[in-house]
């Protein structure tokens, strides 16, 4: 058996945690919960709710988790917007180019879709997004 | 011992809970704007409420001015322009317009007249002048072929003394295809100005972008051209443009056929071959007029029509989905679609 240079019982002694080894423990844990919580919960960032603004500037917040089907009225008459399992879409259209309701559904936080012509855009709000801008 | 670990402890413990502490989010001030015939995204991520809204409302003020003094058919200064070089007289162009018209020379020269400012006719004539789009029917194939006869170009263009004269009456100015990039351009001037370090502005998905999003680049997300999703994404901060020319923007469909906008000067009819083409770049204006010229130039030529605009970061998805990419965008574009389409890589 190899003779030890520090005796056991004061090697035992130094691994014993102090006060302060837990503190720095549990505080590492609070960070790293946070960290993931701040940086990876939102993977896939799903929108919680969706901001709708008009042509005179009001402003609709409607939650994605209940589904309903509302009417915003425009320059150019009414347009349908449809929310369903957390996502929002234009459905119906008094534009002509109808390129609102080829945007299709909308469900990652940050994306948005507008009908120009009927002056509705439609934004999917959310605290994690997982990207910061959409390039089309 | 053990007391020295304990006190070494102790301090570390003060330190994490101390950086903890300073990590406050930097609060992002998002505002949607109605302009020039698009949404127009500023994200200010610094600065007070306050400084981002003045910032905000100068940019949509400087937008507004642009929109009625480039708009290429509603009535205006530079419609009044386009009357003189059709009835070959000479007009008077401001400084603005002098310099768009310079750079718009230069970059319709760099990319071999694939971006050419100068085919306002051809746009009209297929119906792309107007707010909602046109509906078809294509134009007559007689007038398409008459218009290029007449190959208006920005060569023909001459500028002496704040007054323009063009030596080609079917010359006919549309900024359509670079005046976003410059919009753009503009608005980052302007929440500099405002001392605005960290921030985007998205019109209509083209984008610039400065700084960073806090303590990691800003997140770009490039759409899919042919499903609802996005099919790749890039990181970026520091000052970098993000400009994408796709074939779904504007659009008509006639009897069963899709015809898009963005017309190609050579043949005069929409450009095939490409679905969609990225291009990041330094500079809005150039981003955009390379993007457009990209898309134009083709699966087969893009890369050289790159080279030649000084455009090192490109990527390309042709009509059947397949990805060409310089290799330098190859290096940093993540694709966010599994599995991934199939990649080319092409050095310019």
């Amino acid at each position: 058996m190899t003779q030890s240079a520090i005796p056991l019982k004061s090697i035992a002694g130094a691994l014993r945690p102090t006060p302060g080894d837990i503190l720095v423990a549990l505080l590492t844990l609070v960070l790293l919960a946070g960290l993931y919580s701040h940086y990876w919960s939102g993977i896939g960032g799903e929108g919680e709710r969706a901001r709708i603004v008009s042509a005179d500037g009001e402003v609709h917040l409607v939650a994605l988790n209940e589904d309903r089907t509302l009417t915003v009225h425009g320059p150019l008459g009414d347009s349908v917007i449809e929310i369903h399992q957390g996502r929002v879409r234009f459905v119906e259209s008094p534009c002509q180019g109808k390129q609102c309701i080829h945007a299709g559904w909308l469900h990652s936080a940050g994306s948005f879709a507008a009908c120009l012509p009927n002056r509705i855009s439609i934004t999917v709000l959310g605290k994690n997004r997982h990207f910061d801008s959409i390039n089309y | 011992m053990s007391g020295l670990t304990a006190r070494r402890s102790w301090w570390l413990a003060v330190v994490l809970l101390l950086s903890a502490c300073g990590q406050k989010e930097a609060q992002l001030h998002d505002t949607q704007l109605l302009v020039m015939g698009t949404l127009v995204n500023v994200s200010i991520l610094d600065g007070d409420e306050d400084v981002a809204a003045v910032a905000t409302t100068e940019v949509e003020q400087r937008l507004r001015q642009m929109h009625r003094d480039l708009h290429a058919w509603q009535p205006g200064p530079l419609t009044r322009v386009n009357e003189a070089i059709a009835s070959g007289e000479s007009a008077p162009v401001d400084t603005e317009k002098t310099m768009l018209i310079e750079r718009g020379t230069e970059l319709s020269r760099q990319s071999g007249g694939l971006f050419n400012p100068a085919i306002g006719n051809l746009i009209a004539l297929w119906g792309f002048h107007s707010d909602d789009g046109p509906h078809g029917p294509p134009p007559d194939a007689a007038a398409i072929r008459s218009l290029l006869a007449q190959a208006p170009s920005m060569t023909d263009l001459h500028i002496d003394d704040g007054r323009l004269r063009s030596d080609n009456p079917a010359v006919q100015l549309d900024f359509g295809g670079f005046a976003k990039g410059y919009a753009i351009d503009e608005a980052i001037r302007i929440l500099r100005e405002h001392h605005i370090d960290n921030a985007i502005v998205n019109a209509g998905g083209d984008l610039r972008v400065i700084g960073r999003h806090g303590a990691r680049p800003w997140r770009i997300g490039i759409r899919d051209p042919r499903g609802p999703g996005v099919i790749a994404s890039v990181e970026v901060s520091g000052d970098e443009c993000v400009f994408t020319s796709g074939d779904y923007e504007r659009y008509f469909e006639y009897q069963g056929r899709r015809y898009h906008h963005i017309i190609d000067p050579r043949s005069g009819y929409p450009a095939v071959g490409s679905s969609s083409v990225t291009v990041l770049s330094h500079e809005a204006i150039v981003a955009d007029a390379a993007a457009t010229a990209l898309f134009v130039a083709g699966p087969d030529t893009w890369a050289q029509t790159a080279k030649a605009m000084g455009i090192d970061q490109a990527m390309l998805i042709d009509d059947k989905g397949n990805v060409y990419m310089t290799p330098a965008m190859a290096k940093r574009t993540h694709f966010e679609v599994d599995p991934p389409p199939p990649i080319k890589v092409v050095v310019p």
